[in-house]
C-alpha cells in the first residue's frame, strides 16, 4: 500500500510542474535561512573548552563590606556583576586548596616591550593568575614551563607569553629565558604558549565575550603584576571603608572584588563538598546589618554563560527572523499544495469511488508533500553553505564560528522531513474529504 | 461591484483563502517591525559626530620607548605635514577620536558639594557627577576637527600643558555636557572638579561625539583639554579637501619617515576618517542589510504565493469565467473581479496582521529594547501590502480576462 501511495505521489509531482517547482524553491529558501541561523546559534552556545569545560566552576563568596546599593551606574549604564572576589578571600581559598585544581584570575592591560625597549606592543591584554591556570584550562605550551606555586608565593616576576607575541617582539618563537618589560617592570619569560582564545571568553566576560582578534597573550602571577603596578580595570563592588585616594573610579586592589576564582571539580560529590565549604566560609564572614542576599555561589560554565546572557542578541534575533520566514514559507507551500490537490479532485473522486479508504488518499498526499519538502531540503544544503559563508564574511568576532557540523547536517534533513509532514497534513486532509460522488458526475 | 458573489466563491475555497490570509497577516506583522528596526538602526548609524568627517585623514605613528624628546619630534612632524600641498591644518592627538573606540573618560563633578557627596557614597549616582570622554591635542584642534565654538574662546598657547602628569587649568566642553552639568546656567567661568583639581570652563562647542557610544543621552558628553600628547606614539589628524586625502596619506607617511626614520608608520593604521567611522558601525550596517534582505524576502515569498494561487484559481475557474463572458461581462469586469477578490483577502490579512504587529512589537520591546511601534507604520504597511497584492494578482487577472467566452460551451 505504501509503495503504491508513493508511486502516486511521485506521479502527482509531475503534474503541474511549475507549481511543484515553486513549492520546492519556497521550502528550500525557508529551510536554508533557518538552518544558517540555527547553525550559528548552535556554535555560539557550544562548550568553550571541549573536554574540560564541564569540570570548571566559578566560585563566589560575597564578602564586600558595603551597603547593597545598586552597583555604580556610570553614564546611565548599570555595570554588570561578574561574581569576583576580594584579594584576601582569594588568598584564603587558594591556601585551603579544597578543589582538584583552582586558579584566581583577572584581566589586565599593559604595554609589552623587550627589555631594552627596542620593540613595543602597546595595549596588550594580560591575564594575572596563579600557577594552576595553565594546566587547569589546558593552555598548550610550546616551549618552557609555567610557574610553580612557590614562585606564586615568592611573587616572582615571571611570565608566559604566546608565540605570536614572541614573534613580534623578538622575531623568533623560543624566547625562554629572555626578559620583557610590562609597562616599566622587567619580567623573565619562562614559557611560550600557543595562542589561547576559547570562544566565548567565559572566564573574563568583563573584558570581552566573543572575539576573533582579542586574546590574552601574556600570563603572569597576579601578585607579581600588582607589584609591577598593573591595576585591574574594573571590580564588582568595594568595601565602604576604602580610603579612596586617587580618583573616584579607581579600583583599590586590597578592598575591591576584582579576582575571578575558578575551580576544577571532577565528581558530583566534589561539587557538593565544595559548595558546602563555600557556604561555610561565607557564614564565617562578619555580617552586615540588613543583608539578606545569598552568600556563596558555585556556577558551572554553562550556567554561567546562560546567566550572563553571552549569546549576542543579534544571533538570537536572526534565529527568530529565520523561523518566522520558515513559517511563512510553510504556509505558502501549504496553500499551493491545497490548490494543487483540489485541482485533481476528479482523480481523487474516482479513486475513492473505486474503493480507496480516506487514509490511503491522505497518505498519498502527505507523501507528496514530504517529497516536495525533501527535495527542498536537498536544495537547501548548498544554500545553507552559501548563507554560512556570507555570515563568515561579516567580521563580527563570533561569526567565524558559522560552520555546519555533522549534527546540524543531519538536523537539516530531519527538519525538512518534519516540515514536509506538517505542511502536508492540512492539504492532504482536505483532499481526503473530497466527496467521490460529486466528482464522478460530469463536471 | 457586487461583493456577494466574490464572498460566496471564496467560501467554497475556505482553506486556500484562509492560508493566503494568514500569509499576508504574518508578512504584515513582521515587515512592519522589521522596517521599524531598520529605521532605528539607520538613525544610530547616521549620528553626526560634529567634526568635518569628509575632510580628515589619520596617520598613526609609533616611536620607541627609548625616545627622549617626543615634543621636538612632534614639532618637526607637524611642520613636515603642514608643508604638504593640500593640507589645510594638522594636529597631533594621543589616540582619542570620535568613534575610534579608544576612550579615556574621567569622573568630574560640577561643584565641590557634589564632589564631596560622590566621594562619601563611593558612587556618582544621584550627585550630578558625570564621566565624559576627554580629547587632548596640540594647538589648532578645534579648527582642524571643524568644530563650531558657540560660546567662549579657543585655547591660548599659555593654556597648554605637556603630557598627562599635570592637569591643564582650562577646558572646553560640549553643549550637551554643559546642559547636564549646569542646567540652565552659563557654563563659562565655572569650575569643574576632577580628582583634586579645579578646571575652568572657557569655551563651549556645539557637538562632539565620544570615541565609544553608549546611550544616546550620554553620547555627546565630551571635553577638550589643552594637553599636548607626550608619548612615543601619536596620531596625526590632517584636514584637507576630500579628493586629496589618498595622496596626502601617502605623502604624509613619506614625510614622517623622512623626518625621522626611527619609527613605525604602519600603512594599515592610516586611513581617511570615514573608514574609521564605517568600521565602528560595521555590525549595525550588516544588521541593517540583513533586516532589509529579510523584509524583501518575506514580501517576495508572499507575492509569489498570491500570484501562484491566483494563477491556479484562474485555471480552475476557466469555465465559470467563460460563462460570465458569454452572458455579457466585459474583460474589464473580469479583471476587476479578480482584483477585488484579492483586495478582500489581503484586507482581511492586514486586519489580522496589524494586531499581530502590535503583539510582536511588545515582545520585541521586552527582549530587544525596541521602542514602541509608532502608529503611522500601520497604514503605511497596509497600503504597501495592498499594492503588493494588486501587483501580484495583475498577471493572473489579465490572463483570466483573456479567457474567451467560447470556453463556456466547450465541454471540459
Amino acid at each position: 500500500m505504501f509503495r503504491y501511495s508513493f508511486e502516486l505521489a511521485m506521479h502527482g509531482l509531475r503534474r503541474f510542474p511549475r507549481t511543484t517547482l515553486l513549492a520546492v524553491l519556497t521550502v528550500a529558501l525557508g529551510l536554508a535561512t533557518s538552518m544558517t541561523t540555527l547553525a550559528l546559534l548552535h556554535m555560539l552556545s557550544a562548550d568553550p573548552l571541549p573536554g574540560r569545560g564541564q569540570h570548571l566552576y566559578l566560585a563566589w563568596v560575597d564578602t564586600v563590606q558595603a551597603k547593597l546599593a545598586d552597583y555604580p551606574s556610570l553614564n546611565g549604564v548599570t555595570a554588570k556583576n561578574y561574581r569576583r572576589i576580594k584579594l584576601a578571600d582569594a588568598q584564603t581559598l587558594l591556601q585551603a586548596h579544597r578543589a582538584t585544581q583552582q586558579a584566581a584570575l583577572a584581566g589586565l592591560d599593559a604595554d609589552v616591550s623587550t627589555a631594552d625597549g627596542d620593540h613595543v606592543q602597546q595595549g596588550q591584554s594580560l591575564l594575572g593568575t596563579t600557577s594552576e591556570f595553565v594546566p587547569m584550562f589546558g593552555v598548550a605550551l610550546r616551549y618552557g614551563r609555567s610557574w610553580s606555586a612557590a614562585e606564586d608565593d615568592a611573587r616572582a616576576p615571571v611570565a608566559v607569553i604566546d608565540v605570536d607575541l614572541a614573534q613580534k617582539l623578538f622575531g623568533t618563537g623560543n624566547v625562554v629565558g629572555r626578559s620583557i618589560r610590562l609597562d616599566q617592570t622587567v619580567f623573565r619569560v619562562i614559557g611560550v604558549s600557543a595562542p589561547f582564545a576559547p570562544q566565548p571568553h567565559f572566564y573574563g566576560l568583563d573584558r570581552w565575550a566573543f572575539s576573533g582578534s582579542d586574546l590574552e597573550n601574556v600570563f603572569v602571577p597576579y601578585t607579581a603584576a600588582l607589584d609591577a603596578g598593573l591595576m585591574p580595570g574594573s571590580a564588582d563592588g568595594c568595601d565602604a571603608s576604602t580610603k579612596g585616594h586617587g580618583s573616584l573610579f579607581d579600583v583599590d586592589p586590597a578592598d575591591c572584588a576584582w579576582l575571578g576564582y575558578w575551580v576544577q571539580l571532577d565528581t558530583p560529590r566534589q561539587v557538593a563538598d565544595y559548595r558546602g565549604y563555600l557556604d561555610h566560609y561565607a557564614t564565617q564572614q562578619p555580617a552586615l546589618e540588613g543583608r539578606t542576599r545569598q552568600k556563596a555561589q558555585l556556577h558551572s560554565v554553562s550556567e554561567w554563560l546562560t546567566q550572563q546572557n553571552v549569546v549576542p542578541d543579534n544571533a538570537r534575533m536572526n534565529v527568530w527572523l529565520a523561523g518566522s520566514f520558515l513559517l511563512l514559507c510553510m504556509v505558502n507551500v501549504a496553500g499551493l499544495l491545497t490548490a494543487k490537490f483540489l485541482r485533481r479532485s476528479a482523480e481523487i473522486g474516482i479513486r475513492r469511488a473505486l474503493g480507496a479508504p480516506r487514509g490511503a488518499v491522505f497518505m498519498q498526499h502527505v507523501l507528496e508533500a514530504t517529497v516536495v519538502s525533501a527535495l527542498g531540503g536537498v536544495l537547501a544544503l548548498p544554500l545553507t553553505l552559501l548563507g554560512l559563508w556570507i555570515l563568515r564574511m561579516q567580521d563580527q568576532g563570533f561569526t567565524d564560528l558559522a560552520r555546519l557540523d555533522p549534527v546540524m547536517f543531519g538536523g537539516l534533513f530531519v527538519l525538512a522531513l518534519a516540515v514536509g509532514v506538517l505542511v502536508g497534513v492540512l492539504p492532504a486532509w482536505r483532499a481526503s474529504t473530497v466527496e467521490p460522488g460529486l466528482q464522478v458526475k460530469s463536471t | 461591484m457586487q461583493l456577494r458573489p466574490i464572498l460566496s466563491t471564496l467560501r467554497r475555497h475556505k482553506l486556500t483563502a484562509s492560508l493566503l490570509l494568514l500569509q499576508v497577516a504574518f508578512t504584515c506583522a513582521i515587515v512592519c517591525n522589521v522596517v521599524f528596526m531598520v529605521v532605528q538602526r539607520i538613525e544610530r548609524v547616521s549620528v553626526p559626530s560634529g567634526i568635518a568627517e569628509a575632510e580628515l585623514s589619520i596617520i598613526h605613528s609609533s616611536g620607541f620607548a627609548g625616545d627622549d624628546n617626543p615634543q621636538a619630534r612632534q614639532a618637526t612632524d607637524l611642520a613636515a605635514l603642514r608643508a604638504i600641498r593640500g593640507v589645510r591644518s594638522a594636529v597631533a592627538v594621543s589616540s582619542a577620536l570620535p568613534l575610534s573606540r579608544s576612550d579615556s573618560s574621567y569622573g568630574i563633578c560640577p561643584d565641590a558639594s557634589s564632589m564631596k557627596r560622590a566621594m562619601q557614597q563611593r558612587s556618582p549616582a544621584g550627585t550630578g557627577c558625570l564621566q565624559p570622554s576627554m580629547y587632548d591635542g596640540t594647538a589648532g584642534l578645534i579648527e582642524t576637527f571643524g568644530l563650531r565654538l558657540v560660546a567662549g574662546r579657543d585655547f591660548t598657547p599659555d593654556d597648554y600643558v605637556i603630557g598627562d602628569a599635570h592637569k591643564p587649568p582650562v577646558v572646553i566642553i560640549t553643549r550637551a555636557l554643559a546642559q547636564r552639568l549646569y542646567p540652565g546656567q552659563n557654563p563659562l567661568g565655572k569650575s569643574i572638579y576632577l580628582d583634586n583639581a579645579m578646571i575652568r570652563v572657557v569655551g563651549v562647542v556645539d557637538r562632539l561625539l565620544r570615541p565609544s557610544l553608549r546611550t544616546p543621552a550620554v553620547d555627546g558628553d565630551s571635553m577638550i583639554w589643552p594637553q599636548k600628547p607626550d608619548r612615543p606614539w601619536v596620531t596625526y589628524v590632517l584636514r584637507s579637501a576630500p579628493e586629496d586625502r589618498a595622496r596626502i596619506l601617502r605623502e604624509g607617511r613619506a614625510a614622517l619617515l623622512a623626518a625621522s626614520p626611527n619609527r613605525l608608520v604602519n600603512p594599515e593604521r592610516m586611513e581617511p576618517y570615514t573608514e574609521m567611522r564605517a568600521r565602528f558601525f560595521q555590525r549595525d550596517t550588516t544588521m541593517i542589510g540583513l533586516l532589509v534582505a529579510a523584509g524583501l524576502g518575506l514580501l517576495f515569498v508572499t507575492a509569489l504565493g498570491i500570484a501562484g494561487l491566483a494563477n491556479f484559481w484562474v485555471q480552475q475557474r476557466a469555465r465559470s469565467i467563460g460563462i460570465r463572458r458569454a452572458i455579457g461581462a466585459t474583460r474589464g469586469d473580469i479583471l476587476r473581479y479578480f482584483q477585488t477578490e484579492n483586495f478582500l483577502i489581503v484586507g482581511g490579512g492586514i486586519v489580522l496582521g496589524i494586531l499581530l504587529a502590535f503583539v510582536l512589537n511588545m515582545v520585541l520591546m521586552q527582549h530587544y529594547e525596541l521602542p514602541r511601534l509608532p502608529l503611522f507604520y500601520l497604514p503605511v504597511g497596509a497600503l504597501m501590502l495592498w499594492l503588493l497584492g494588486q501587483f501580484a494578482v495583475l498577471s493572473p487577472a489579465l490572463r483570466a480576462a483573456a479567457v474567451p467566452p467560447v470556453v463556456a460551451v466547450r465541454s471540459a
